[in-house]
């Protein structure tokens, strides 16, 4: 604990009081007040190793010996306020999940360049204009016409 | 003891009766007559085995023309009634018996060539093939021995052997003949090792789509395109293996009956192109309808997905067009899905359409015909109109106070008095018994491909001799051009022609008339002289009556027959506002400018750019409708899609206007307007029964017109265009282009 304060301090001296605030904003610090979740998952990363940062900014972290074993990987969402699992894309998934020792990063290198689509985290109860619908779908902008005739069209004036 | 077994006790006990308990216990039976000869001889013959009657196959009748000339056959041991010269397939047939055949087909000659139906006769060493082997009295055959059944299979095999293995991607699929029968005589495995026969596909035009590998030589395209369709386009080049049906050289077949060819094709070398790869036949949902694109009323099956027609094939009426339909008819239905109206709009004063709703529509033509005189209304039918909707249209502008009400084709001036004067009085089947034919100013060809089909087999059959007066045309008959105009006929007429002796020596004369001929001034006098002849030759007797008008349009004969006379010839040109229900072939020079034109019909062809007010109407395959064919005969449509966008019924759209206009019709359901068609015209509502007109020309006044010199015009300029519909057709367009003749 004396080793946090004394690393906030220095970055106080630093930066400045100001942008040492804004730091902890942006970190998500003040979030914490209001949101457990994010506050157990700061105080757990006090002392634990960053082992990588996705593209997202998602970090994860690990840390043996006083942590339960099975418990001892976790991220730290990049987003502060709505974040869910989905967040988290495929290639780290394994390793958050102990499904495989090598890191995102590792197994990026191993990702075929000619495929594979962008992830996205899933935005289902986000509102419609995010969600996916069909080609028949009312709410699909670009909604296929079912129409099986061509209509008259008045072109002379 | 186990449940099974008291069940099978149970069960034992109720189906064997004791009697029957010997028969089942394998026991050695000692054949006491074969030890004891005279006792087997002096055993009667075999009792005719007690069989259940059987149905005849597809309906199949028996005609004795003469009675004495029955002869009778055993068809696996049960006796059938035949009539002297009928084959032994057709024996089969009335005995419900269904032989396969490939070659075989009952409206065209026999040529015996597939070997699919071959039978066992008794006495006979060899199975025989059925179609082409005449009965013979107290013939035994055998359709269901283990020899017949061996021969087909190995028939079927050698078709097999060729035949590609492409079903799945085969437009016929489904409903080919070569799949049907290999599943009762196909094996499961072929023996054939090398490599199959491949055939250059030929190109038969827009319509019939070719895929000669799989074809199986069966002849049947070859002989209908020289019987029936009477051109000499198709034809077997090559023997043995190198055996091919094709066009000698390369070239398109032009023939108004093309289409056909696809459906008697056994297999999928003859397919429909528009048709290729659109659908399954097992998808289509068939509804049994009537063609409107020419006069005939051919009968024809509407195959629809969901909102689309997908292709029409024609439905079995041996009255009317047998089991052939024209390519019009058949190949026109892709308009049906092309410059469609779908909303009513209103012509703003910019000069630009706006679609409106219904109410807005109805209320401004209901205001406009209140401000015009009664006598400046004018309503014009079109050609694809059904009866119910002339009804209405009539019944509400005599409500207006107007009574110019006609319909298209019929001429300026119409003779709806007497009904023998505008429909076929022989009727299409009648025809078959003519001997002579006089065609005046009409070409069947392309006016009523189905009637000229009903004359070609007329004279193929019986050597029947037609005369012909009209412009040099080109009927697939031989034919005699006696003149272009209607001099000729006069000459005909006085006895100075030579062809006059001919028809007066006919047994049944039959003349014919073209609806051409309505558009003419001097349409009386023609009549007239055409009558004389007609009186002359005996044309109309108590016993046959040969004077016939060959009508152009599905609706001329139900106009005709509510009376859709307009009261001046002039009423167009002195309009102020018509009322043009799907009327497009009117002549829009002659509406004057300031007429307020409301167009009503389905596609945006001709009127609408001419029109104040659209107001979009159902098509025929969308509606139900009463039409009345050429010949007189009442039929009805039935709908087979649902209604495009906002259009309604035709009848409906005029009831509705009426109530806007405060002019209620007092009908406001289908069988509420028959009923009142009822009273007009009864032969309306008597569906599908060719109602005879009653009175003969003779009671017509003297006409007091003079001939005019001027020859006879074709009626119908392009076969594949001819209406709103078959114009908005891609396929129809392509067919003008390529197929008629210039």
């Amino acid at each position: 604990m004396a080793g946090v304060v004394r690393n906030a301090l220095k970055s106080i001296r630093e930066k400045g009081l100001r942008n040492f605030f804004g730091e902890l904003k942006e970190e998500g610090y003040l979030k914490c007040l209001l949101d457990g979740n994010l506050l157990q998952t700061k105080m757990q990363n006090i002392g634990a190793t960053l082992v990588g940062i996705d593209k997202f900014g998602n970090k994860y972290y690990e840390k043996f010996g006083d942590t339960q074993y099975g418990r001892h990987r976790w991220v730290e969402y990049a987003s502060k306020d709505r974040y869910n699992a989905s967040q988290v894309p495929p290639e780290w998934h394994g390793w958050l999940h102990f499904i495989t020792d090598h890191t995102g990063d590792e197994l990026l290198l191993l990702k075929p360049s000619r495929y594979g689509v962008e992830h996205r985290e899933n935005l289902s109860g986000e509102g419609d204009e995010y969600i996916y619908h069909s080609k028949g779908h009312s709410l699909n902008p670009g909604q296929r016409d079912w129409t099986r005739y061509q209509p008259w069209k008045p072109t002379k004036a | 003891m186990g449940l099974g077994s008291i069940a099978s006790r149970a069960l034992r006990s109720n189906t064997l009766r004791p009697g029957h308990t010997n028969l089942l216990r394998r026991s050695i039976v000692t054949t006491t007559e074969l030890r004891n000869a005279e006792a087997a001889q002096a055993q009667p013959e075999t009792p005719p085995p007690d069989l259940p009657p059987r149905t005849p196959v597809a309906g199949a009748r028996v005609h004795f023309p003469n009675p004495e000339d029955a002869i009778e056959v055993f068809v696996d041991g049960y006796p059938v009634k035949i009539p002297k010269g009928m084959t032994v397939l057709q024996a089969c047939e009335i005995a419900g018996v269904d032989i396969p055949r490939f070659c075989y087909h009952s409206r065209l000659s026999i040529a015996g060539n597939c070997r699919m139906c071959l039978v066992e006769v008794e006495k006979s060493p060899k199975p025989v093939a059925s179609c082409a082997m005449p009965a013979l009295p107290g013939m035994k055959i055998k359709t269901d021995t283990p020899l017949a059944k061996k021969a087909r299979e190995g028939v079927m095999e050698f078709l097999l052997m060729n035949h590609p293995l492409d079903c799945p991607i085969c437009d016929q699929g489904g409903e080919c003949d070569l799949q049907d029968q290999s599943m009762a005589f196909g094996s499961d495995r072929g023996r054939f090792t090398e490599t199959k026969r491949s055939v250059v596909d030929k190109n038969l035009g827009p319509l019939v789509k070719t895929v000669m590998t799989r074809c199986i030589q069966c002849t049947r395209c070859v002989r209908f395109a020289t019987e029936i369709a009477g051109v000499q386009d198709l034809g077997m080049l090559g023997r043995g293996s190198g055996e091919e049906i094709g066009t000698y050289v390369e070239k398109l077949m032009t023939s108004e009956l093309s289409g056909n060819v696809i459906d008697i094709c056994p297999v999928g070398a003859l397919t429909s192109k528009p048709f290729a790869f659109k659908a399954r036949n097992w998808e289509l949902k068939g509804t049994e309808s009537i063609d409107v694109t020419d006069a005939v009323g051919s009968n024809i099956r509407i195959d629809s997905r969901g909102p689309e027609v997908m292709r029409v094939v024609p439905r079995l009426n041996e009255d009317i067009n047998e089991e052939w339909i024209s390519d019009k008819t058949r190949f026109f239905y892709d308009g049906l899905k092309r410059q469609r109206l779908n909303d009513p709009m209103i012509r703003g004063p910019d000069g630009r359409f706006k679609a409106v709703s219904w109410r807005d529509a109805l209320a401004v033509v209901a205001e406009v015909i209140h401000q015009v005189k009664a006598d400046e209304i004018v309503g014009v039918a079109g050609k694809l109109s059904d009866a119910e909707s002339m009804m209405a249209l009539k019944d509400f502008l005599n409500k207006m106070g107007s009574n110019n009400v006609l319909c298209e084709g019929n001429g300026p001036n119409p003779n709806a008095d007497l009904r023998s004067g505008y429909i076929m009085n022989t009727s299409i089947s009648g025809l078959e018994n003519a001997d002579v034919f006089l065609l005046v100013g009409t070409q069947p060809r392309v006016e009523a491909a189905m009637v000229n089909a009903r004359i070609r087999k007329t004279v193929r059959a019986t050597q029947a001799k037609v005369g012909y007066v009209g412009p040099a045309t080109d009927l697939n008959y031989d034919h005699e051009h006696l003149g272009t105009g209607p001099q000729t006929l006069s000459e005909i007429a006085k006895g100075s022609h030579p062809f006059s002796s001919t028809l007066m020596n006919a047994k049944n004369p039959c003349i014919i008339v073209g609806a051409g001929i309505f558009e003419r001034d001097d349409k009386d006098a023609i009549f007239s002289v055409v009558e004389a002849i007609a009186e002359r030759a005996k044309a109309v007797r108590p016993d046959w009556n040969g004077m016939n008008v060959l009508l152009l349009n599905a609706a001329q004969a139900a106009a005709l027959d509510l009376g859709l006379v307009p009261e001046s010839d002039k009423g167009i040109e002195s309009s102020k506002f018509i009322y043009l229900m799907g009327a497009d072939d009117v002549n829009l020079e002659k509406i004057p400018e300031d007429a307020f034109v409301v167009y009503q019909g389905h596609h945006g062809d001709r009127s609408v750019y001419r029109a104040n007010v659209i107001l979009p109407a159902s098509a025929f395959s969308e509606k139900e409708g009463t039409y009345v064919n050429t010949e007189g005969c009442a039929q009805t449509t039935v709908p087979a899609v649902p209604t495009v966008g906002d259009a309604r019924d035709d009848w409906k759209i005029v009831r509705a206007l009426s109530e806007v206009a405060g002019v209620i019709l007092p009908y406001d359901s289908l069988s509420a307007i028959r009923s009142r068609m009822k009273t007009v015209a009864p032969n309306l509502v008597n569906v599908d029964e060719r109602e005879p007109a009653t009175f003969s020309y003779s009671l017509k006044p003297e006409s007091q017109q003079k001939i005019s010199t001027t020859p006879f015009k074709a009626a119908v300029e392009n076969f594949y265009m001819t209406d709103p519909i078959t114009r908005a057709s891609k396929v129809m367009a392509q067919c003008s282009a390529l197929l008629s003749k210039k």
